[in-house]
């Protein structure tokens, strides 16, 4: 009876640090995502590559398609 | 005293008296506890050691139609500094790094925080708050400062964990992304898509637990009958483009600082499923930078100027008191109607045709159109714009969609004068969202749907309620007013009011608006002159894909104040934008290409290499990148060396000989 609910309280510990950890984990991947984010939206991708001398074209990229014939 | 038995005797009855006494009374008191007073301890105990505990629903995430994070609710640290608990000797030797590492970290001076942390520690100081907001990688870095590493006790960390809303575009669309904040009088303020599903949707449902202290300042929870699950809240998927957004965003952005403007709103719509594809509301702060201050968009009505030209002329056209080719005389620039003056920008174009009228964009060839046909039977007109729910709101989800106002006979804003006005879209209002729902129409031949900021609302992958296009007006006029409407606005841009904006590499269509604003006082006005710029149109011109509104307030006339000037622009580099995102594809049919010398000679590699695996073949003849291949695929690891490129002339090993490993061949080509 005791040992059981000693070994529960320990689960209550052990429950405690790890919510605690996954709240951090959830906060480190939400930081990071809004890194990212801010990063691949394409007005600072533009702004970057802008330097290297990159600029945004002014005609759409072509595709090809080949239909098959039966 | 002589030690004899009775002696002894005696002094054990005492000591057995006493002990007895003693557990008489441990029972009596044992009993009181018990039974007398049990009802008050049994109740203290229970509120010590037993508590309700709410388990916060985790309210659900707004994510892009592409799957891209809008919204979603992270925990957050507030950073103090308990200044009293760390020692002489550590504060002593930590403090002057610790306010450089701050200093580094926040930019201010480092003998500010020094100051206020040594004057924190004189006061006795236990809190003294330091950063707020921090995000998670943050806090760590700061939780590593000198001092702060040594922890809460020794080092006086102390920090405080909250959980708030996070947008990870930043500033990009917020006010339509929105938020919910119920303040501690449980005065909700609902901004935007979070706060309108924010009851919902989003925010799930409490739960409640019992829990008994254990030690540690944790509690473990009790079971318990009364014990309630935390529901966490559905997530939402908008149907904005995270692409066209930014787009939208920063070119808005780049005009409105360009001409100074006050506020400006531009959205992008899905013609076809009416779907916002993006909005952007900026507005002016003191300091003269822009950020998403209101949802102009939707809620600001406002007289939208010209771009309601062509609804006054589809009305006419619809009735068929006019046809695009009946002449209307412009004067020359002014004219009476009514005892008031209406103007048109420039010198006057005097007599043209009624779609050339719209697309110079007179007023006084709409308001002549409008007042000659209309003006014994105002109703009629008006009759048409209810029937196209100018008069009414579209009804959007998101909360505080401004009412649009139309006057009628009767009203108190309804005179003589009221119906030339309202056909160049004065003396009437109309927020920047309801115009766009008319464009689309034109655009998504005359089907009026109802502009949508949802897709769906999902508990992980599970559908909870998926939204469909919702149809308001199936068709809103004839096709012929159709076709000749969506030519004037082609013709807009190529040769009109728009033409500056032409582009030969890809199509729009659309109608310019230059409004004045704030002129009641009309003197005021004239010194300094207020007008509301705004694009309203589609691309491309053929079979439309997006339909997209701009409206800018108060640009600086300095710069410049034209509706083709300062929102056209805007409106331009979207639909560029979204015409270069979009490859163009040619689709052709395969050319069966048929040559005897490449069909031999793959049907005789084949056969080659089925048949040789260890020993020599006849390469003689062979192209040599086939010959090289084979060899190379044989099953004996052998060495080959090539002289020429053409086609084999002679082998150093004759065919059907066993190869060896190692064995070098040479192979010569021509």
């Amino acid at each position: 009876m005791i040992a059981s609910a000693h070994s529960a309280d320990k689960k209550v510990f052990e429950i405690s640090r790890l919510s605690n950890e996954a709240k951090e984990l959830r906060s480190a991947f939400m930081d990071g995502r809004s890194k990212l984010m801010r990063l691949k939206m394409e007005s600072t991708i533009e702004k970057k590559v802008v330097e290297k001398g990159l600029e945004i074209s002014e005609v759409p990229p072509k595709k090809i398609r080949i239909k098959r014939q039966e | 005293m002589a030690t004899t038995e009775t002696n002894i005797l005696n002094r054990l009855y005492f000591v057995a008296g006493c002990m007895f006494v003693f557990a008489l009374a441990v029972v009596f008191k044992l009993c009181s506890i018990q039974f007398v007073h049990g009802e008050k301890y049994r109740a203290m105990a229970q509120k010590r050691a037993v508590k309700y505990f709410d388990i916060p629903a985790n309210r659900g995430n707004i994510y892009s139609a592409d799957g891209s994070l809008l919204a979603m609710s992270i925990p957050k640290y507030d950073i103090a500094i308990d200044a009293v608990t760390s020692s002489e000797k550590n504060f002593k030797k930590y403090i002057k790094p610790l306010c450089d590492s701050l200093a580094t970290f926040t930019g201010k001076p480092s003998n500010s925080f020094e100051l206020k942390i040594k004057k924190a520690r004189e006061t006795e100081d236990q809190y003294l708050a330091l950063l707020r907001n921090l995000s998670y990688s943050e806090f760590i870095r700061v939780r590593n400062f000198p001092l702060f590493r040594l922890g809460a006790v020794r080092g006086g960390f102390v920090y405080n964990q909250t959980t708030k809303r996070e947008h990870p575009m930043g500033g990009i669309a917020e006010r339509s992304i929105g938020y919910e904040r119920i303040d501690e009088n449980n005065y909700a303020t609902r901004v935007g898509i979070d706060g309108a599903f924010g009851k919902d949707y989003l925010r799930g449902k409490n739960g409640k637990r019992l829990k008994q202290k254990i030690g540690k300042g944790e509690w473990k929870p009790l079971r318990d009958a009364n014990e309630i699950e935390a529901k966490d809240g559905y997530d939402i998927y908008t149907t904005i483009d995270v692409n066209i957004q930014d787009i939208a965003h920063h070119s808005l952005l780049g005009q409105l600082e360009k001409y100074e403007a006050d506020h400006g709103c531009v959205v992008v719509m899905d013609v076809k499923t009416g779907e916002i594809k993006a909005i952007s509301n900026l507005g002016r702060n003191r300091e003269g930078k822009y950020y998403e201050r209101l949802n102009y968009a939707v809620g600001e009505s406002h007289e939208p100027g010209s771009t309601f030209k062509v609804m006054a002329m589809m009305a006419a056209l619809e009735d068929k008191v006019i046809d695009t080719s009946t002449v209307v005389d412009t004067k020359n620039g002014s004219k009476r109607f009514y005892g008031r003056t209406i103007y048109d920008s420039g010198a006057g174009h005097g007599k043209i045709s009624a779609a050339k009228a719209l697309e110079v964009s007179s007023n006084i060839g709409l308001a002549t159109i409008i007042d000659d046909n209309y003006k014994d039977n105002p109703e009629k007109f008006l009759k048409r714009l209810r029937q196209w729910r100018l008069n009414d709101t579209l009804g959007v989800s998101i909360i505080g969609e401004g009412i649009p106002d139309i006057p009628h006979p009767g009203a108190s804003n309804w005179s003589r004068n009221a119906l030339p006005s309202i056909s160049y879209g004065y003396n009437m209002e109309l927020t920047p969202l309801q115009t766009l729902a008319f464009y689309n129409a034109i655009a998504n031949n005359g089907q009026l749907i109802k502009p949508r900021f949802l897709r769906a609302v999902k508990e992980f992958d599970r559908d909870i309620e998926v939204f469909e296009k919702e149809v308001l007006v199936d068709k809103i006029c004839s096709e012929q007013t159709l076709s000749k409407i969506k030519d004037i606005l082609k013709n807009i841009v190529v040769r009109g009011t728009g033409k500056k904006l032409y582009s030969d590499t890809f199509s729009m269509a659309g109608k310019t608006g230059t409004a004045w604003t704030d002129y009641a006082d009309i003197e005021a006005w004239r010194k300094d002159k207020k007008y509301v710029s705004s694009f309203a149109g589609y691309f491309p011109a053929d079979n439309p894909k997006y339909s997209c509104i701009v409206v800018i307030h108060k640009p600086s006339t300095k710069v410049g104040f034209y509706g083709a000037d300062v929102s056209g622009p805007v409106f331009k580099r979207i639909a560029q934008k979204i015409y270069t995102d979009t490859p163009l594809i040619d689709e052709i049919q395969t050319v069966e290409f048929e040559n005897a010398q490449v069909v031999e000679d793959f049907e005789k590699f084949n056969s080659v290499s089925n048949t040789y695996k260890t020993i020599m073949p006849d390469l003689v003849g062979m192209p040599a990148m086939d010959a090289i291949a084979f060899l190379e695929n044989m099953d004996v690891n052998i060495k080959v060396k090539l002289n020429g490129s053409g086609r084999i002339k002679s082998q150093s090993v004759s065919e059907n000989i066993k190869l060896k490993p190692n064995q070098t061949i040479i192979l010569e080509a021509s």
